[in-house]
């Protein structure tokens, strides 16, 4: 009944107010929570979800996006096995950060991880970033990309399952990156795979 | 599926999951049961081997149970595994934990705070146990993740106390052994650190500042943050120390910590925390928090001079704590860092107000930091900021010179101040006493006074400073502290006073001199006088006396008024001297000049002013009113005092411009008229740095010193080494070999020569960068680029 094949660490990473925490609790809750406010340092959910009969527990770690936390937020990158970028297509700025991010989970994520980027709150009217805007930038930067909107339950069932598709095809490939605490280099990050069985297949 | 409740199967299944359903009521509020609680435990005692999979079974309840949101089970359940965990010893009891943990997770991973906090209770207790054969594979990668983000909950106070207990757990369960998990990896540092903190600053810790011990079971977060973060400091070893200070630096400068937004003054906060790491720390690495925070001011050279000066501020109330420990070249480093930042902060901008707070800062830092040093280090510590000053050069051509040579100069001041002198050879060596000599005759007025209030403090060994600080003829009224001189006092001043004297002669002559400068020479003097007296030292300072006097008559670059100033200290000094050594006959005759004096020309006695009355008769008009040098041998005769010495030529001149006579005085002050040649090519000054008459000189005048430093350099590039070395050597040789041509310059008089050296001493201090990028350019030193006759013979 709990028992699941995968874990999964996924942290959700992007400015202060593009919608992280709603997707989440859309995703885990399913439910858009009127009034959400700013997270303070980081939140934690879980869902298990079946794919291909199989279960996969994800551990979505979402962070605050004020910058005040980005010292707690950023030591969450190292253990993530996928990381969603967030911004708000109907807010410049949030996209303008986004190489600002990308910096940032290069010094601090594993280099293996799963990167997406997600365009948020599709429903609004004011636009700001067209689809083929965001697109691009993912492609530049070899990431996945979907537009949401956490608020009409668009793409975020999808988003969250295809990182988990993705994940268990790479760990059946052996290609995940495993974490390891012993096994940091001096920079902090993650260099090396251990043999343990730490994305965990527990039984 | 429904265990528990359904008897009828209960006799098929295992013994040990029977006893495991028999401890569930059929009501969760029913509570556990307990004689069937007993009896599980006893079978597990008795059987440890099945003791992992009573584990596994009760785990795998739970979980149904939460995901059926039948809480009250799974509280049960928790408990039943604490009472496990708690009876059972066995080594077996290993893989129970393997179940126990996984518990403890599955609870935290729900939504429901109750279970969040009653696993986190659970885990307390787990890590109070001690296991007999810890689990190499465990990690708590999770425990601290989780328990870091509980500890920023929004839901209230509860949540947050169990993320800070349980990150206390897991800190005890794991920092005795590094093979567990290494819980001192940035990884989890840099959680756990951040949520203590971000616990911690909401405080009103101000009340509690006193209290350095705080009750375990304090259930206030910001309380119970600190407490945490105590132990963890606490527990540190050298190699994890920048581990937790590197997340407490950059919270700091993310929260806005330094300078609160609200109120950019207060940095009590940063106070606080710095100095509960600095109470915490184990005492042989107290130095590494100084040191961390010194490179942190080095990381902020461009952040605003606010945010430097709260650095600087609570380096200043922490450095304290830290110096007793300190030893070696560390120290150096430290101050040399500070030095430097004065110097950068100068360079920066002069006139912000906030900028010079961040000036006072580090002066204080400094200061506080000398303070709680031995004071063998404290004389080392002098002589290296003096090798750091600037010389007095004719023209101070940038106001930043000016202004860093008077930093630095307070900066002396400071640590000159928090040392007590006993035997003034050891307070001043040569490498000491002269540069501070030197810089007694800078051109600013300001920094002769700095000068003069360093040796104050250096002097003063008997607290009579506040009696001298004014001349007076009342020496009576003083009740000054007296001791007999010792004799290595007295070599020292046999040794060293011509050169004392005659730099304390020559600042007189300056037509820049204001009534401060006058008093505070006199103070000096009066010191030296009242700690030195000797019958064998009063016909020395008799004679300056009686030179100054001359001085006062004959120069033609002193006003009117500094003429006065130096009557008033002359006739001062001859009530001193005689009160201090005893001889009445001098002191009478002394005192016979004061009561004419204050009768016909109490101008010519203190106080000092800077404006006189018109009617002021100058002292060459009032021959009786003077001290007269034939008086003053007969009366020291009949005070049993051979006068002859004083009978001879004065070694003073009398004191025209340019008028510094050679002959009698003091060989170090050899002729003034020296030529280029003469000043500039002393043997030192050889294009080879290893020339080795150079080398034994420097061992034997600056032993610690040089051997302190040498440590302080060893770090960087060789290269660099060497060519400071060189430089160094350089300026030394200026510095010892124009002093002569410094007081010559002192005078209103310019020659091609002076702008020469101008130009060299600023293309030095230019070169001595601290960044190493441009150390790094191969360049002509600047000595080549001016001097190149002297590299080709
Ligand atoms: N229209 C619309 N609004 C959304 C959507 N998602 C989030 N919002 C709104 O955006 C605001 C911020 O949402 P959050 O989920 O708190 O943003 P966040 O990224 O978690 O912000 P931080 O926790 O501060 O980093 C809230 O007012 C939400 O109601 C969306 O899909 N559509
Ligand atoms: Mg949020």
């Amino acid at each position: 009944m709990d028992d699941y094949k995968f874990l999964f660490k996924v942290v959700l990473v992007g400015n202060a107010g593009v919608g992280k925490t709603c997707l989440v609790r859309r995703f885990t809750q399913g439910l858009f929570p009127p009034g959400q406010g700013a997270t303070i340092g980081v939140d934690f959910m879980i869902k298990t979800v079946d794919v291909d009969n199989e279960k996969v527990k994800l551990q979505i770690w979402d962070t605050a996006g004020q910058e005040r936390f980005r010292s707690i937020t950023q030591s969450y990158y190292r253990s993530a096995h996928a990381l969603i970028l967030v911004y708000d297509i109907s807010c410049q700025p949030t996209f303008d950060c986004l190489p600002d991010w990308l910096r940032e989970i290069e010094e601090y994520a594993s280099s293996k991880v799963l990167r997406v980027l997600v365009g948020n709150k599709i429903d609004r009217e004011d636009r700001e970033i067209p689809t083929h805007v965001g697109e691009e930038f993912a492609e530049r930067h070899n990431m996945y990309f979907l537009e949401t909107s956490a608020k009409e339950a668009e793409n975020v069932e999808r988003l969250f399952m295809q990182i988990a598709e993705d994940l268990m095809k790479q760990a059946r490939s052996r290609d995940l990156p495993r974490y390891d605490a012993s096994t940091t280099n001096i920079n902090g990050r993650t260099s090396t795979v251990s043999d343990s069985n730490c994305c965990s297949r527990f039984q | 599926m429904c265990f528990g409740c359904c008897g009828c199967c209960s006799a098929f299944r295992p013994r040990y999951k029977r006893f495991v359903d028999n401890i569930f009521p059929v009501y969760p509020q029913d509570g556990l049961v307990k004689n069937n609680m007993e009896k599980l435990t006893f079978y597990a005692l008795s059987s440890p081997e099945k003791l992992d999979r009573i584990g596994e079974y009760m785990y795998q309840r739970a979980a149904r149970d939460i995901y059926r949101r039948r809480y009250g089970f799974v509280i049960i359940a928790m408990e039943a595994m604490d009472q496990l965990l708690l009876a059972c010893h066995a080594p077996a009891l290993n893989l129970f934990v393997e179940s126990f943990l996984k518990m403890v997770q599955k609870l935290l991973e729900s939504t429901e705070p109750e279970l969040q906090i009653l696993a986190t209770q659970s885990f307390v207790k787990f890590a109070n146990i001690e296991e007999d054969t810890p689990s190499y594979h465990r990690r708590y990668d999770f425990f601290v993740s989780k328990f870091s983000a509980m500890c920023h909950s929004s839901e209230g106070d509860q949540i947050r106390i169990a993320g800070i207990k349980g990150l206390q757990a897991v800190v005890r369960k794991t920092v005795s052994d590094d093979l567990v998990e290494n819980i001192w990896e940035p990884v989890h540092m840099d959680k756990i650190v951040p949520s203590l903190l971000f616990n911690m600053q909401n405080a009103r810790f101000l009340n509690n500042e006193a209290k350095e011990v705080i009750p375990e079971d304090q259930t206030d977060p910001p309380m119970l943050a600190e407490t945490c973060l105590r132990e963890l400091v606490g527990r540190a070893s050298f190699g994890h120390i920048r581990a937790v200070l590197k997340p407490v630096l950059k919270h700091f400068d993310l929260h806005k910590l330094w300078a609160p937004e609200d109120n950019p003054n207060n940095n009590e906060f940063a106070i606080h925390t710095f100095r509960i790491i600095m109470f915490s720390i184990q005492a042989q690495y107290s130095y590494t928090v100084v040191e961390t925070l010194v490179a942190h001011l080095d990381d902020n050279a461009k952040s605003s001079p606010i945010i430097r000066t709260s650095i600087s501020g609570v380096l200043s109330k922490i450095i304290a704590i830290a110096a007793g420990e300190s030893v070696g070249p560390m120290v150096l480093e430290i101050i040399n860092s500070l030095l430097c930042h004065l110097r950068d902060s100068v360079k920066h901008g002069t006139s912000m107000t906030e900028e010079k707070q961040y000036q006072d800062a580090l002066i204080n830092a400094l200061g506080e930091f000398a303070n709680h040093l031995p004071d063998y280090q404290k004389i080392e510590i002098m002589m290296f900021i003096m090798s750091k000053i600037p010389f007095p050069l004719v023209d101070n051509h940038t106001p930043a010179d000016n202004l860093l040579q008077s930093i630095l100069l307070k900066s002396l001041l400071k640590v000159g101040t928090k040392y007590q002198t006993i035997h003034l050879n050891s307070t001043f060596p040569v490498s000491f006493l002269e540069p501070l000599l030197r810089m007694s005759l800078a051109p600013d007025p300001e920094m002769r006074l700095l000068v003069q209030k360093i040796l104050h403090t250096l002097l003063d060994r008997h607290q009579n400073l506040e009696k001298l600080t004014k001349p007076t003829v009342n020496v009576s009224k003083l009740n000054l502290v007296l001791e007999k001189s010792s004799r290595p006092d007295l070599i020292f001043i046999n040794k060293h006073g011509p050169i004392i004297y005659d730099a304390l002669y020559t600042t007189l002559q300056m037509d820049s001199n204001t009534p401060d400068n006058v008093e505070a020479v006199y103070t000096t003097l009066a010191l030296l006088c009242v700690e030195l007296a000797s019958a064998e030292t009063v016909i020395d300072l008799l004679q300056l006396v009686l030179g100054i006097q001359s001085l006062a008559l004959n120069s033609t670059t002193l006003s009117t008024s500094q003429k006065f100033n130096l009557h008033a200290l002359v006739i001062s000094l001859l009530v001193l001297i005689p009160s201090v050594v005893t001889i009445p006959p001098l002191l009478e005759y002394a005192n016979q000049i004061v009561e004419a004096r204050t009768q016909e020309a109490p101008h010519l006695l203190p106080d000092l002013m800077v404006h006189y009355p018109q009617d002021s008769e100058v002292a060459n008009k009032v021959p009786h009113l003077l001290v007269d040098q034939m008086a003053v041998c007969e009366n020291l005769k009949s005070g049993g005092i051979d006068p002859s010495r004083l009978a001879q030529t004065s070694p003073y001149g009398a004191g025209g411009p340019g008028v510094v006579i050679g002959g009698q005085r003091n060989s170090w002050i050899e002729t003034a008229r020296g030529s280029v040649i003469d000043i500039n090519a002393p043997p030192e000054v050889d294009s080879v740095s290893s020339s080795p008459g150079v080398q034994r000189k420097m061992v034997e005048e600056e032993l610690t010193f040089e051997s302190m430093k040498k440590v302080l350099t060893e770090s960087v590039e060789i290269r660099k080494e060497a060519e400071a070395r060189r430089r160094k050597q350089l300026s030394d040789t200026f510095r010892t070999a124009t002093f002569s041509e410094l007081v010559r310059r002192t005078q209103p008089k310019h020659d091609v020569l002076q702008n020469k050296l101008n130009e060299i001493f600023k293309s030095l201090s230019a070169n001595d960068r601290r960044n190493p990028t441009e150390e790094k350019k191969i360049e002509k030193p600047a000595y080549e680029q001016n001097f190149p006759e002297l590299f080709f013979y």
